[in-house]
C-alpha cells in the first residue's frame, strides 16, 4: 500500500513538473516513473474503480471511439478515467489513472475507459480485467514500427483468449481481420456493422490488406466496401463470411465534416461528426454504451452534443480562415478523410502534412498507397507540409494534383495559405500524428488556438 | 511507341507503397510520349506476359507471401524466364526480390526455393534492417550516381557469381549487413531491398529501366523531364544520410 501511494505521489509530482514546464501535457511519462517504483501501479488503481475498465484497440477510431464512450459514461453520471490526449501506451493509461488519483493514492473513479496502442493489448488486459475490449479495425500502419499487420492481429487475438469470464468483446464484423481473430474465440463476441449499400462502394481501394479468406486462401467476395477492407465480404468457398452482426447501423446520412446520422435498432442517431469512418466509431461506442445498460433513448440524445478530440476533426479560426484539422495517418484513414474533405464537404483547400518521426512511423512509402488522385480536378490550393513535404510534392505530382511549393516550416505552410486563400474560407488541415502537433504548435504560438492539453 | 509494365500480385505483394513504383513507370512513359499500358499479374493469370516490357514484383507479408508460392511456380515461373531471354526487364523489391533467387531459408533452418531467375540466395536474419538507405549504383551514365530508399527485412542476402550488386551501400545495411552491398543486376533483372517507393525518388533510374524496355524495339533514347521536384526528395535524403 506504501508502495502504491509513493508511486501515486511520484507520477503525480512528474505529472505537474511536466505541466509546469511546458514540456507537454504530462501525458505518459507520470506512468513511466510510476511503474518504476512499483510496476503494478495500474492494476492496484484499476481495482480502485467501482464499476471497471473499458479497452479500446485497432488501428484507426480509438480516441475518437474512447472520446464517444467516456461522454456517454459521464452524462449519465458516471466519474470516469479516461486517457484523452491519445497516450496509448501502457504508461499513458497509467499516467492517466496517476492524474486522477488523489493523494491517498486511491482512484476515485467508476470507469476507467482506455485507448490501447494494439501492440500494448494483450499487457492492458492483463493488468485492468477489463469489462469490455472493443477492437475497431486492422489496417496496415507504421510498419517499421509494428511489424506486420499480422502480428499485430496475434497479440490481439492473444490478449482476448485471456479476457476475464464476465468480459465481453465487442468486435467490428466488417473487419475480416477482425472477424477472423473473433470467430476463433470460445466466448461469443457482440458483433457491429454497418448496412448501408447507399453509402458503399463496389471495389476494394489499393491499400486495402484484409482481402483473402483465411481458411483456404481464396480472394473474398466484397458485396459492399465501405472503409478500406471493411465491409460485407464473403468467401466464394463457403469457407468464411462476415459474421451477422447484432447491431447495425441503417440509413446513414453524411453530411461533410459537419454531421452525420444513421439508425441503430430503430433509435435515430444524429451528431456533429462526419464521415463513414465515424459511423463505425459511433456504432462501436453505442454498442459498448448499450452493454453497459445505458438506455438508446438517452444515448441519442446525449450524441448530438460531443465535441470531437483534438486534431480529430478540430476546428480553428486563423486570420479569418476556418481551419478544420483532421488526424490522418495511414492510408485506410487518410482515404477516408480526402473523400470526406473532397466528397461531401466539397474542399477546395488544402494543406497535407507528413512527418516521419517516431509517433508518424519513420517510413513515409505509404503515401503511395493513399488514393491522393480522389483531389485531382478538384482542389483549388494544396500545400505539401511537414517534414516530409518533398516526398509528398512528388506524390501529388504523380497523382495529377497541382500542388503548391513544398514547405517544411509550418508557420510557412501557414502563411502560404494564407497568401493562396481569401478571408472566408475553409481549410482542411490533414496531417500526420507531430505534422498536426507541429502546425497546431504553430497557431497556439500566434495566439489561434489553445494547447492540446487543455483542449 | 507501347511501354507494357506487368504488376505481379498487386493485390497480394504491395505492403511497402510498392504502387508508387508503377505510378512512376505509368505517368514517366506517358510524359516521354510513350503509351503505357498496366496488365495486372494476380494469382491465375498467365495472359499477356509475352508483352510486358518490365515487370514489377513487390514486397508481401508473409501470409500474402505464402498464398503467391504455389501460383509463381506454375504459372510465372516459365512467362518469367522467357521474358527476361526476350530482353524484358524485371524490378523486384524486398519478398520479390527474394523469390527470384534460389531460395529463402527461414530461421528454423526451412527452405523455400525461389525461381532461380537471379544468382542469390537468402537467409533469414535476427534483426531487422529498417531506415534510410543511400547506395552508390553500380551502372555507368546516371545522374546522379545515388539511389536513396527505404529499407525494412530481417532476410539476410547473399550473390553468387553471376549476380553483381546493385551497388555499394553508402549508408544503410542493404543486402545482408555484412558485405556493403545492396540488391542485385543479373541481364534485365534488378533486385533490391529499397521502397520508399524506389523509382519515385530516384527518376534517373525509372527512366533507366524504361529505356532499357524499349530498346529491344528501338534506340531506347528519351527526353528529358523536369525532375526537380523528385530530385529535391531524392537530395533531401542524401543529406540527411551525410547528417548521421
Amino acid at each position: 500500500m506504501i508502495r502504491k501511494t509513493t508511486a501515486v505521489w511520484a507520477g503525480k509530482a512528474t505529472g505537474a513538473l511536466s505541466r509546469i514546464t511546458k514540456r507537454g501535457g504530462g501525458t505518459t511519462l507520470p506512468g513511466d516513473v510510476a511503474r518504476a517504483i512499483d510496476p503494478k501501479i495500474l492494476s492496484r488503481l484499476a481495482q480502485d474503480l467501482t464499476q471497471g475498465s473499458i479497452v479500446i484497440t485497432g488501428t484507426n477510431g480509438k480516441t475518437t471511439t474512447a472520446r464517444l464512450v467516456t461522454w456517454l459514461l459521464e452524462g449519465a453520471g458516471h466519474r470516469v478515467v479516461s486517457n484523452r490526449a491519445g497516450a496509448n501506451l501502457i504508461f499513458g493509461a497509467t499516467a492517466a489513472a496517476l492524474n486522477r488519483a488523489g493523494v491517498d493514492g486511491r482512484l476515485r473513479a467508476d470507469w476507467g475507459v482506455f485507448e490501447i496502442d494494439e501492440a500494448s493489448l494483450p499487457r492492458a488486459v492483463a493488468e485492468l480485467q477489463p469489462k469490455a475490449t472493443l477492437v475497431l479495425n486492422l489496417f496496415r500502419d507504421q510498419l517499421d514500427r509494428y511489424g506486420e499487420l499480422e502480428s499485430i492481429a496475434k497479440k490481439i487475438e492473444l490478449a482476448l483468449t485471456t479476457l476475464p469470464e464476465d468480459a465481453r468483446a465487442i468486435l467490428n464484423a466488417d473487419d475480416p481481420r477482425v472477424a477472423e481473430i473473433g470467430l476463433g474465440l470460445l466466448k461469443k463476441p457482440t458483433w457491429y456493422g454497418l448496412d448501408d449499400t447507399s453509402v458503399a462502394s463496389k471495389t476494394l481501394p489499393h491499400a486495402a490488406d484484409a482481402r483473402t479468406c483465411p481458411r483456404c486462401g481464396a480472394s473474398l467476395i466484397f458485396d459492399a466496401v465501405y472503409v478500406g477492407h471493411d465491409g460485407v465480404y464473403r468467401c466464394p468457398n463457403h469457407d468464411f463470411a462476415r459474421p451477422t452482426p447484432e447491431l447495425t447501423a441503417t440509413n446513414i446520412t453524411l453530411n461533410g465534416f459537419d454531421s452525420l446520422a444513421l439508425t441503430i435498432g430503430g433509435t435515430r442517431i444524429e451528431m456533429p461528426l462526419g464521415g463513414l469512418y465515424n459511423c463505425y466509431n459511433v456504432l462501436a461506442a453505442y454498442a459498448t454504451a448499450c452493454s453497459l445498460g445505458l438506455d438508446p433513448k438517452y444515448i441519442a440524445e446525449r450524441l448530438r452534443t460531443f465535441k470531437a478530440a483534438f486534431g480529430r476533426q478540430e476546428r480553428i479560426e486563423f486570420r479569418g480562415r476556418h481551419l478544420i484539422l483532421v488526424l490522418s495517418k495511414n492510408p485506410a484513414g487518410f482515404n477516408e478523410t480526402v473523400r470526406t474533405a473532397v466528397d461531401l464537404a466539397h474542399g477546395t483547400n488544402f494543406i497535407i502534412g507528413l512527418n516521419d518521426r517516431k509517433a508518424d512511423g519513420t517510413d513515409v512509402s505509404w503515401i503511395w498507397d493513399v488514393d491522393f488522385e480522389q483531389l485531382k480536378d478538384k482542389a483549388a490550393v494544396v500545400i505539401p507540409a511537414g517534414v516530409r513535404a518533398n516526398d509528398l510534392a512528388v506524390r501529388l505530382k504523380y497523382a495529377g494534383v497541382p500542388a503548391q511549393e513544398p514547405q517544411t516550416d509550418p508557420g510557412k505552410a501557414l502563411d502560404l495559405l494564407i497568401k493562396c486563400t481569401n478571408e472566408g474560407d475553409i481549410a482542411y488541415l490533414l496531417c500526420t500524428y507531430t505534422a498536426m502537433l507541429d502546425l497546431r504548435g504553430e497557431l497556439v504560438r500566434r495566439g489561434w488556438a489553445q494547447p492540446y492539453w487543455e483542449t | 511507341m507501347r511501354l507494357t509494365v506487368g504488376w505481379l500480385y498487386p493485390d497480394l505483394m504491395n505492403i511497402y507503397g510498392d504502387r508508387g513504383n508503377i505510378l512512376t513507370l505509368l505517368k514517366r512513359a506517358e510524359w516521354h510520349g510513350l503509351e503505357p499500358k498496366l496488365v495486372e499479374l494476380g494469382r491465375g493469370a498467365t495472359g499477356d506476359m509475352d508483352d510486358v516490357d518490365i515487370f514489377f514484383f513487390g514486397g508481401g507479408q508473409d501470409r500474402e507471401q505464402a498464398l503467391i508460392y504455389d501460383d509463381l511456380k506454375e504459372f510465372k515461373q516459365e512467362p518469367l524466364q522467357k521474358a527476361v531471354a526476350n530482353g524484358a526487364q524485371i524490378l523486384a523489391v524486398c519478398g520479390g526480390y527474394q523469390l527470384l533467387g534460389h531460395y529463402y531459408q527461414t530461421a528454423d533452418g526451412e527452405r523455400y526455393d525461389g525461381i532461380g531467375l537471379i544468382d542469390v540466395r537468402t537467409e533469414a536474419g535476427k534483426k531487422r534492417y529498417i531506415g534510410d538507405i543511400v547506395i552508390q549504383m553500380n551502372i555507368e551514365g546516371l545522374i546522379p550516381a545515388t539511389l536513396v530508399g527505404f529499407e525494412n527485412h530481417s532476410g539476410r542476402t547473399f550473390l553468387g557469381p553471376n549476380a553483381k550488386p546493385l551497388g555499394k551501400i553508402l549508408h544503410g545495411k542493404g543486402n545482408n549487413g555484412s558485405d556493403r552491398t545492396e540488391g542485385c543486376i543479373q541481364n534485365g533483372v534488378i533486385g533490391t531491398y529499397m521502397h520508399g517507393s524506389l523509382l519515385p525518388k530516384n527518376p534517373h533510374f525509372a527512366d533507366h529501366l524504361i529505356g532499357n524496355a524499349i530498346r529491344r524495339r528501338g534506340d531506347g533514347a528519351l527526353s528529358r523531364l523536369d525532375d526537380s521536384a523528385e530530385l529535391a526528395a531524392h537530395d533531401w535524403i542524401l543529406q540527411r544520410a551525410q547528417r548521421h
